[in-house]
Parts: C-alpha cells; structure tokens; sequence
C-alpha cells in the first residue's frame, strides 16, 4: 500500500474496536414522489473501514450517502452515525462526517484559495491560513490558488473540493464518485487520500464503479440494487434484510 | 458565550463571502441600482413635470424604488448559492442555522444600505428635494429600512431560491410581507423631510425597528428548515 504525505486533521478517535460503529442503519429507506430510491437498508460498517458502495445507476448510493451526510432526512428507518442519531443529533453528526457529492458546492466568483478560507473559517479549523495552504498543497493546486474557480475544469474543481474536506476533522468521509472528471494525478490523490484517511481511523463510505482500481484499498463492498442490499462482502461490513412494511417495491430506474 | 462568538463569527464569514463575490461579479449592484434609477425616472415620467407634485411623491417613490430593487438585490445575493451545489454545501457545515441566517441577512443589509442612500441621493437630485437638512433622521429611516428589507428577503430568498419560477414567486411572498414596513417607511421619511410638524417620526421609526425585529427573530428561527430537503 502506498505511504502518503497527505495532512489529515486529527481528530481524538480512539482505537477503532473501542469505538461505535461508523455506520449502522435500520430499514434506512428515502421517497422521492412516493417512489422508493432507498427501500429499506440495515448495514454496519466497523470504525476505521473502507468500504465500497457499488451497484448499477439507481439502485440508491447517492441516496444512501446524501441521507447519512444529513443532506436529505430519511422517510423511513434510523440511521447511526459514530454512535449518534442522524435525525436527533443532526448536528453533531455534521461535524463528524464530510461529504463530497457530485457538485462541488465551490463558489465561481471566488478564487481557490479563497473559497478553502471560507470552509476554513465553517468548519472553525484552527490556523486556517497554514492548513488552507496545505490543503491546496496536498490537492495539487497549490500554483491556481489565486484563480478563480469560474475558469476551472471539472477535474480541479474536483480537487478543490477534496481539499475543502481536509479542512474538517471528521471521522466519516463520504465520497460520490470521487474519480470522477480527474485525470492520472487527480486519481493517484485520491488514492493518496482514502490511505491517508484510513492511518488516521476515519470511515470512508464511497460509491464508485472504479472497482479494480480501489480494490487494494478496500476493506468491504455493499452492493445495492433498486434500494436494497444485494450483496455485503469483506471485513467490517455487515447487513441484515428489511423488514419494513408498507414501503412500495422500488421500480427499475428511481429518482435520486 | 463562545457559542455566541463562534455564532458571530460564522455570519460574517458568509457576510465576507457574498461581499468578496458580489465585489467580483457585480451580480446584484449593478442590477439594482441600474433597476432603481429607471423605477425613480419611469415615476418621474408618469408624475408629470410638476415639481410641488413630484417633491410631495417622493417619500413614496423612495420607498417603492428600494423596495423593488431590494426584491431583486437579495434574490440576486441567494443565486449566489446555486453555483454547483454551494447552497447544500453551506447546510453541510457544523454551523448554527440561525448564524447562516445571520450571514446572509448581514450581507443583503449591506447591499440594501448602500442601495437605499444611492437612492436617497437620486431622489434629492431628480425631485429637488432637500434632503441635507433631515439626513439624521433620513439616515436612521434608510438603515431601518434596509434591515427590514433584508432580513425579510434573506428569509424568503431562502424558501424561493430552489424553485424554477423563484423570480416570480420572491416578489409575490415578500411584497404583501413588506407592505408595514413600506408605510412607515414613507411615513417617517414625509415626516423627516416636512421637519416633524406633528411629532409623528419616532413612532414611525419604533414601528419600523419593531418590525425589523421580529421578522429578523422569525427569519432567524425558521431558516433552518428552508436547508432541508
């Protein structure tokens, strides 16, 4: 496995046995219009992990990870996240998980640097200037700090925001498609970051079809199909079947 | 108390960056003021040439002009956040909803102030009217205004700035909301400029900080829930 250089905020985690699980949902279901995207989910996942969320388009991951990022609130089930209720302590649990999504949530008028100040100063990262230089730093974009985002690709505002988590000291990282849009290097840093994460005892929950590539970093694989859990594979994962009733069959292709 | 400071501290770090922004892209200062300089000369066109007319509308003018400017200013300050998910990643922040609020309503205060004395400023020339002797009070009508303007356009900004019609709808929910605030905004500044014949100003001015505080109490306490999905 790769060594990495890559500066993560500490955050007093403890040993990963003597922790809660990271994540454990019960019947974890999400409707959009009435129709299911998420139709009853229970999985755990272990501290510490690195797990995959793999399935075909619609079968509920970006559902998953928005509801467990606190994004959007679940229909039905509970989720835990680090041992807190994602519905009762809704806050405490946003300053334990990050969550990079599939828009960047950058801002076009502000420069790279500045828009990372910004999430510096949301997050109450302590001596935000040195660590927004590192982030750019580890991100590679240390040389376009001064840029505009306006003129970026889709690939460093990618970067960007990956920067922008480092920022945060979570102990749950959620990732959509985080190879998505990036080139050989942007690819190799998120590499770089998910074993960065994994030195530093935080959770990485991530939906990808990169499957080769990720398979030496992983440590488990939930695979879902139209809502539900269709396969758990590895160490540190878990599920068990719905038992919700009265939630609709999900359809083949359902809203996200 | 750190709590308080942190609160703080959050709502002028988004204040900053819709400032930085707006600085940048110019998205609602141009708009605006270039919006409330035709509404200022299509009244002047509509009232006629006669200046004793023209003097006596002008409380109202003032008012209407910032009030649609504002409508616009903070609609253009809430787009700011539907740049690539910006808005769902502000609610993802371990902040306090009320400090967001906060912000954002800190950031239109200051769009809504400088518009609101441009717009003084205009109608002084354009209606000759003197405004140099009652500028104390002008002023304190102008900043109460803008505060109400914003604090009730953040607010609504927020339940509108997801929808695809939002440019409609903003105007239709703020508009009946603003209609106390635009009477004794009119009020207070006839009164400023007629030199308070009838002692009328300060209660005018205790409705308007009255009104101000609720719906920045209001704003405050409800924003949260527009973060949601």
């Amino acid at each position: 496995m790769p060594q990495t250089t890559i500066y993560v905020s500490p955050r007093s985690l403890g040993a990963p046995d003597r922790r809660p699980p990271s994540v454990r949902t019960t019947d974890l279901a999400r409707l959009f219009a009435g129709s299911p995207a998420l139709a009853g989910v229970s999985i755990q996942v272990e501290a510490a992990r690195t797990i995959a969320l793999l399935g075909p388009n619609g079968a509920g991951k970006t559902t998953l990870l928005r509801l467990l990022s606190t994004v959007i609130r679940p229909s039905y089930g509970s989720a835990v996240v680090d041992g807190l209720d994602l519905t009762r302590n809704t806050d405490l649990v946003r300053e334990r998980v990050a969550y990079l999504s599939h828009d960047t949530g950058l801002y076009d008028d502000l420069t790279a640097r500045e828009n990372l100040a910004f999430a510096a100063a949301m997050y109450g990262t302590p001596d935000g200037t040195a660590r927004v230089d590192r982030a750019l730093r580890d991100v590679g974009l240390d040389d376009r700090a001064a840029d505009r985002v306006r003129d970026f690709s889709a690939g460093m505002r990618k970067r960007l925001a990956l920067g922008r988590i480092l920022l945060g000291s979570p102990s749950l990282v959620l990732l959509d498609e985080p190879y998505a849009a990036l080139d050989t290097e942007g690819m190799a840093i998120v590499d770089e970051l998910l074993v960065a994460w994994r030195e530093a005892g935080v959770s990485v929950l991530l939906a990808s079809h990169a499957t080769d590539r990720l398979a030496p970093l992983l440590d488990g694989r939930i695979v879902l199909e139209r809502g539900l859990v269709a396969a758990v594979s590895g160490e540190g994962v878990g599920s068990a079947p719905p038992s919700l009733p009265g939630v609709p069959a999900p359809a083949a292709e359902v809203a996200r | 108390m750190s709590a308080v400071r942190a609160e703080a501290r959050t709502a002028l770090a988004i204040a900053r960056k819709d400032a930085l922004a707006e600085l940048r892209g110019r998205h609602a200062a141009v708009t605006t003021l270039f919006f409330s300089a035709v509404v200022l000369l299509l009244f002047g066109f509509a009232l006629g040439p006669d200046s004793a007319r023209l003097a006596a509308a002008a409380p109202g003018l003032l008012w209407l002009a910032v009030v649609f400017s504002g409508i616009l200013a903070v609609n253009r300050l809430h787009l700011l956040e539907t740049d690539d998910g910006a808005l769902e990643q502000l609610a993802l922040y371990p902040v306090a909803r009320r400090a967001i609020y906060a912000g954002k309503a800190l950031g239109g205060f200051a769009v809504m102030l400088v518009l609101g004395l441009v717009v003084l400023g205009a109608v002084g020339v354009l209606f000759a009217v003197d405004i140099a002797s009652a500028w104390l009070p002008l002023l304190i009508t102008v900043v109460l205004g803008a505060a109400g303007i914003a604090a009730v356009g953040t607010f609504y900004a927020g339940v509108t700035v997801r929808l695809r019609a939002r440019e409609v709808m903003l105007p239709l929910l703020m508009l009946p909301v603003l209609a106390p605030l635009l009477l004794a905004a009119v009020k207070a500044t006839a009164a400023a400029l007629a030199g308070d014949p009838f002692g009328e100003l300060g209660a005018w001015l205790q409705l308007l900080a009255a009104f101000d505080v609720i719906m920045l109490v209001a704003g405050a306490a409800t924003y949260g829930y527009l973060l949601e999905d």
